[in-house]
């Protein structure tokens, strides 16, 4: 019994991958012999499991180092400070080196344009201004205070200089390294694009330890997430987290 | 002319595994492969085949929808203790400052809650790490705090591995059996 007339070109059609008989596009399965039409799903090259194993082995090492720069009140010196920075570089730039094949095509910067580096670091320096005057009047209303970054530096010749290497310089390269570059690039084969920004976006945020700051902080963490995945190196992420820390520093310098 | 236009037939009938219309000229429904002109055989392992499927699906969808729940859970603990803070202490003048930051715990585990049945992996992983933070951080301020309540957390951090893991064998899983 016929019900309608439609034109042939309308229903797109394809060959059966195993009897080679004309069907629908949309047929999951062939409605001649039954096969399955997508193709076959090859056996996962990764152990999902071991990279996330190996992933959070990464996250709470640095977890605990910056537990420990921040909350152990004996370890608030400045050598400590240095040995905590040291330890930070050198977990981001082992696990980094660990697929070092794999991850060095991160290091090149094939698409670097001025423009796009000047629109990046521009949306970042408006974004640490934002950030410097709602956290401002959060900690004035909310915890009666106001925020010094690294008290410890003041009273130093070079205070100026030794608060934005600390605060700007490692910080960009060294949790870019460990967080775009390794942690990022393990969560891509453990998850979809989407899901591995927003899991790397949420623990970069929660490693800073601060609960009132996510608010600004989940949301940074996703830009440069989604700029590290779209322009597929770091050094995008790498400037970007450079002129954010920098500008707040130069909110306490200036 | 004769490639000009193609009658579309009307269905026959319903697929007997997954309901959906069927040609008369079908051996096989299109969309779950069910041998519609097999013998009574064929149709009854596939049946079979199927709700072994389903009943793995479940399985997996048990062990995401467990983890899941104890986010809630702990978003209710967090709750709890942020109003508690905040009815003991609501006469000191920080009272904001203490109380808003277990606050703000409850509300992102509700919210990871919420949404580990559309994204188990991510919420959960997220949920976990959170976890782990807040205990590390209760340590330090508290040691003794690691030996208080311990069966309860090992528990929830039973329930929220065990949920990472299935959420990862099923996306294995769907993709492996076709599964959307």
């Amino acid at each position: 019994m016929l019900t309608e007339e439609i034109p042939v070109d309308a229903i797109e059609k394809k060959t059966c991958i195993q009897c080679e008989v004309i069907i629908d596009a949309a047929c999951k399965y062939c409605n001649s012999c039954g096969a399955r039409q997508s193709p076959a799903v090859e056996p996962e090259r990764v152990d999902r499991w071991s990279l996330l194993q190996q992933a959070a082995i990464f996250f709470v090492l640095f977890l605990l180092v910056c537990c420990a720069s921040k909350f152990i009140d004996d370890l608030q010196s400045f050598g400590w400070l240095l040995f905590f920075e040291v330890c930070i570089a050198s977990l981001a730039v082992a696990f980094f080196a660990m697929d070092w094949q794999e991850n060095k095509r991160l290091l090149q910067w094939p698409n670097f344009t001025i423009s796009k580096l000047s629109l990046y670091c521009g949306i970042a320096m408006l974004g640490a201004f934002l950030v410097h005057y709602s956290v401002g009047w959060l900690n004035v209303t909310i915890f009666s205070r106001e925020e010094e970054l690294y008290s410890e530096f003041s009273g130093s010749y070079y205070a100026d200089f030794l608060l934005i290497f600390f605060m700007a310089v490692t910080p960009a390269l060294f949790e870019e390294l460990g967080f775009r570059g390794y942690l990022l690039n393990v969560l891509l084969k453990v998850a979809d694009k989407g899901q591995a920004i927003y899991i790397s976006a949420f623990l970069f945020s929660i490693i800073h330890l601060s609960f009132i700051s996510l608010f600004w902080l989940i949301p940074f963490a996703l830009l440069i997430g989604h700029i590290r995945v779209k322009e597929n190196t770091i050094w995008y992420s790498i400037f970007f987290h450079f002129c954010f820390n920098l500008t707040s520093c130069l909110f306490q310098i200036l | 002319m004769e490639n000009s236009i193609a009658l579309t037939p009307e269905p026959a009938a319903k697929c007997d595994a997954c309901y959906t219309d069927v040609l008369n000229d079908d051996a096989f429904c299109a969309n779950c492969g069910y041998p519609v002109k097999g013998t009574e055989f064929e149709q009854k392992t596939f049946i079979a085949n199927q709700e072994v499927l389903h009943l793995d699906l479940g399985e997996y969808n048990d062990k995401i929808k467990k983890a899941g729940n104890s986010l809630y859970y702990l978003s209710g603990i967090f709750l709890l203790n942020a109003l508690f803070i905040f009815f003991t202490n609501k006469d000191e003048e920080d009272v904001l400052g203490v109380t808003l930051p277990v606050l703000i715990l409850s509300i992102l585990f509700l919210v990871l809650g919420g949404y580990s049945r559309k994204k188990p992996l991510a919420c959960i992983i997220c949920g976990l790490s959170l976890y782990v933070i807040v205990q590390i951080l209760f340590i330090i301020a508290d040691p003794m705090s690691l030996v208080r309540g311990i069966i309860f957390k090992i528990i929830i951090i039973g329930y929220l591995i065990k949920g990472i893991k299935s959420a990862l064998e099923l996306e294995s899983f769907k993709k492996e059996n076709n599964i959307a």
